[in-house]
């Protein structure tokens, strides 16, 4: 037992046996080195550039809140009513010589703040009229700006001030819908415009009440609409606006979700428990909304790049602008190709990266391979974009096509 | 002092050769570490640029060209009528209202304001007029050109005037100016890559309505309706072209022939996702498409078989062929004015 014991070396340290390093280690090692080394140099380097870019587009940015009135024109209107003002027949009114724009400065600054649905006659032509509000998207100062243009080129002339177009927004504060067509604006407003066709709302359905029911406090112990989308469809980060969507691209998009073909597990049980009665009734309700726009840039996304893809395009990567099929102000083309304007950037940017990865492409879908050719700086910059533009217009259920 | 003198001797020896041997180690080792850096960095580039790398220009192929980005139109009244060619291109039936009898533009066909190769763009067409043409027999000038789109493209004899602008219109001289800018620094006469539309061979299979109403159901119908009538927007604004019907292009236009069709949508077509239909299917779309009826063509005088024979000899089209009991070039019937919104 005890030569046992001293046979035990007591100060035994375990050690390795000391051997040379492989070359091979050192190789890795030092190639690892110089990569690490050249991939720092890369990055603070693309640090600067990125420094540069958010400089530069801090000047554009500030450069569109000083924007003149007839660049304003070019970048807000002239998508609808043309860069000489001309309008489109049949569809856009014109404005040289529209009594609204020879009317009294409250008119222009009025329908610019709220917008216009309901039918309007301009030079003998009568109108559909649709007009997005802009009072949620443009300060007064820009407003301010803007109808001083318009006024300048197409009406009377004249200086309309900031202080004028912030009297003039009081004073219609409370006013949560767009002005009715040329009849409410010119008995309400100005009765120098003359006769204008009559407004004729549209009828309501009984199902109108079921789907507020829906919408606001859900179906059968369900989730309502509103729990996630907002109590006036205004969406919220990562989830979309419905306010203005058109009725028919919402009912589909329901139904898609209810069978799945287009996944979504959060909507998926939500789409599952309405009619087919239910989905066309909140369509029409989500489309009626006016819900001004609380969508901002948020992905700092070059807007200025986001604006060229929107209207332009870009040949180089065969990308056709968004307007090109989504209208010409993004409004949407009902019933498959929704509205873009004002949307969350989130899920704008969120969505067009999903629609990226789908690899089994829907038949008649082209927007996977579009997004697909879309980088992610492409995606913030679209994204952050449509946040700037005003919300596409609501439609009454007569409108439903 | 034996044993203390070699100890030194021992241990200096020793520390030489672990001293050559670790400057040996280390030579070795940043040499190889430095190799395997280079290699990996060129391994990377390889495959990090290989797809990026386009092509080099063909010696003697036709030339590539890309026209002045939008920004760059000039100021001053030369720049005014660009703009205003521009506005007429793309807003034709306001711009040039009492010329249109129908609810296209000239956008719709050239496509991105006429900039888009494989769509006729306007660029490659400036650089090759005055030209002959067997279409009219003669030496047709820019003008003569666009003279013939309005009588058939645009079906000008359902517009308010009931004819193209008139001789020396300055419409006319607008959109030349638009399409002269857009040809800044493009050689005249040389054969320009994307001119016109594609030139698309006819499958050995030809083409048929039947396949191709599959396809345009599948492909098509979505943007432009399955009565191919086209979609607006909420204003009511023409986004996707009528196809076929009194609102479409007549039988005269050159769209009416099914290789220019053909041709078209496999470049374009689905807007966005060109060339991802086979030709085949491409040939089937148009065959479909072709096969509906459209306003009648403005230069018959006679019969349909009459001006089969006088005009639409030789042409790859339905025109003059009985498609479900119906004569295929009768005209269609509902006056486009009336249904305009």
């Amino acid at each position: 037992m005890t030569t046992d014991r001293e046979s035990v070396d007591e100060a035994f340290e375990p050690y390795e046996p000391k051997r040379r390093v492989p070359l091979p280690v050192y190789w890795v090692a030092i190639a690892l080195a110089l990569w690490g080394a050249l991939t720092l140099l890369r990055d603070s380097s693309a640090d600067r550039t990125g420094a540069k870019q958010r400089i530069a587009e801090a000047t554009t940015l500030e450069r569109r809140q000083t924007a003149t009135g007839s660049a304003l024109f070019a970048e807000r209107c002239a998508t609808c009513h043309q860069a000489d003002g001309t309008g489109v027949d049949g569809a856009i009114p014109p404005l040289a010589g529209s009594p609204f724009v020879g009317a009294s400065p409250g008119v222009i600054v009025q329908i610019l703040l709220h917008g216009i649905e309901g039918p309007i006659s301009v030079n003998g032509s009568d109108f559909d009229g649709h007009m997005p509000a802009f009072g949620s998207v443009l300060d007064d100062d820009q407003l301010a700006r803007l109808a001083t243009s318009v006024r300048g080129t197409w009406g009377p002339g004249g200086s309309i001030s900031p202080g004028f177009v912030a009297t003039e927004r009081a004073r219609t504060a409370q006013r949560t819908s767009p002005w009715h067509g040329g009849d409410e604006i010119a008995t309400t407003l100005d009765r120098t415009i003359g006769v204008q066709p009559a407004y004729l709302p549209a009828p309501r359905s009984p199902d109108d009440l079921t789907a507020q029911s829906i919408a606001s406090i859900g179906k059968a112990g369900g989730w309502s609409c509103a729990s996630c989308h907002g109590s006036h469809g205004e969406g919220r980060d990562g989830v979309p606006r419905l306010a203005g969507l058109s009725p028919d691209y919402i009912a589909r998009q329901l139904l898609a979700f209810t069978d799945g073909s287009r996944p979504n597990d959060i909507m998926r049980p939500v789409a599952q428990q309405l009619t087919a009665a239910d989905r066309v009734a909140l369509g029409r309700l989500f489309a009626s909304l006016a819900t001004p726009s609380s969508s901002h840039p948020a992905l700092e996304g070059d807007v200025a790049r986001g604006a060229e893809l929107a209207l332009q395009g870009d040949d180089r990567r065969n990308l056709p602008s968004c307007f090109s099929c989504h209208g010409p102000s993004g409004f949407g083309v009902s019933p498959n190709i929704p509205s873009i304007a004002a949307q969350r950037p989130s899920y704008t940017a969120g969505r067009l990266a999903a629609l990226a990865r789908l690899t089994s492409r829907q038949p008649g879908s082209i927007m996977p391979a579009i997004a697909g050719r879309l980088s992610d700086a492409d995606r913030r910059a679209v994204a952050d974009y449509l946040a700037t533009l005003p919300p596409s217009p609501a439609t009454s259920s007569k409108d439903a096509r | 002092m034996n044993d203390r003198k070699q100890q030194p001797a021992t241990d200096e020896g020793a520390r030489d050769q672990i001293h050559g041997r670790v400057a040996r180690t280390s030579i070795y080792a940043l040499t190889g570490g430095v190799l395997l850096f280079v290699f990996a960095v060129l391994v990377r580039d390889e495959f990090h640029f290989r797809g990026q790398e386009s092509a080099p220009p063909e010696a003697s192929g036709p030339l590539s060209f890309t026209p002045p980005p939008m920004s760059k139109i000039p100021d001053g009244p030369a720049g005014t009528s660009i703009r205003h060619g521009m506005a007429i291109f793309e807003n034709t039936g306001t711009e040039a209202k009492p010329f249109v009898g129908n609810q296209l533009a000239c956008r719709s066909c050239h496509l991105d304001a006429g900039r888009k190769a494989d769509s006729a763009p306007m660029w490659a067409a400036w650089v090759s007029y005055p030209q002959y043409r067997a279409k009219n027999k003669k030496m047709n000038t820019m003008e003569d050109r666009l003279n013939g789109c309005f009588s058939y493209s645009m079906n000008a004899q359902g517009s308010p005037s009931g004819g193209p602008p008139p001789k020396g219109d300055p419409i006319y001289a607008d959109l030349e100016a638009y399409f002269h800018w857009l040809a800044s620094n493009a050689p005249t006469g040389a054969k320009l890559k994307g001119a016109g539309f594609l030139k698309l061979k006819l499958p050995q299979s030809g083409y048929d309505r039947d396949r191709g109403r599959a396809v345009y159901a599948q492909h098509c119908a979505s943007c432009h309706g399955d009565d191919g009538q086209g979609r607006t927007d909420i204003n009511g604004r023409q986004v996707f072209p009528p196809l076929w019907g009194p609102r479409s292009y007549n039988w005269g236009a050159g769209m009416a022939q099914l290789n220019n069709a053909a041709g078209f949508i496999k470049a374009n077509m689905p807007l966005g996702a060109g060339n991802t239909l086979t030709d085949q299917q491409a040939w089937d779309a148009a065959a479909w498409i072709d096969s509906q009826e459209r306003p009648k063509d403005p230069r018959q005088k006679g019969t349909v078989a009459e001006n089969v024979v006088a005009f639409h000899s030789g042409e790859k089209t339905f025109y003059g062929k009985t498609v479900d009991g119906h004569l295929l070039g009768s005209g269609t019937e509902v006056p486009v004015q009336a249904s305009r919104r």
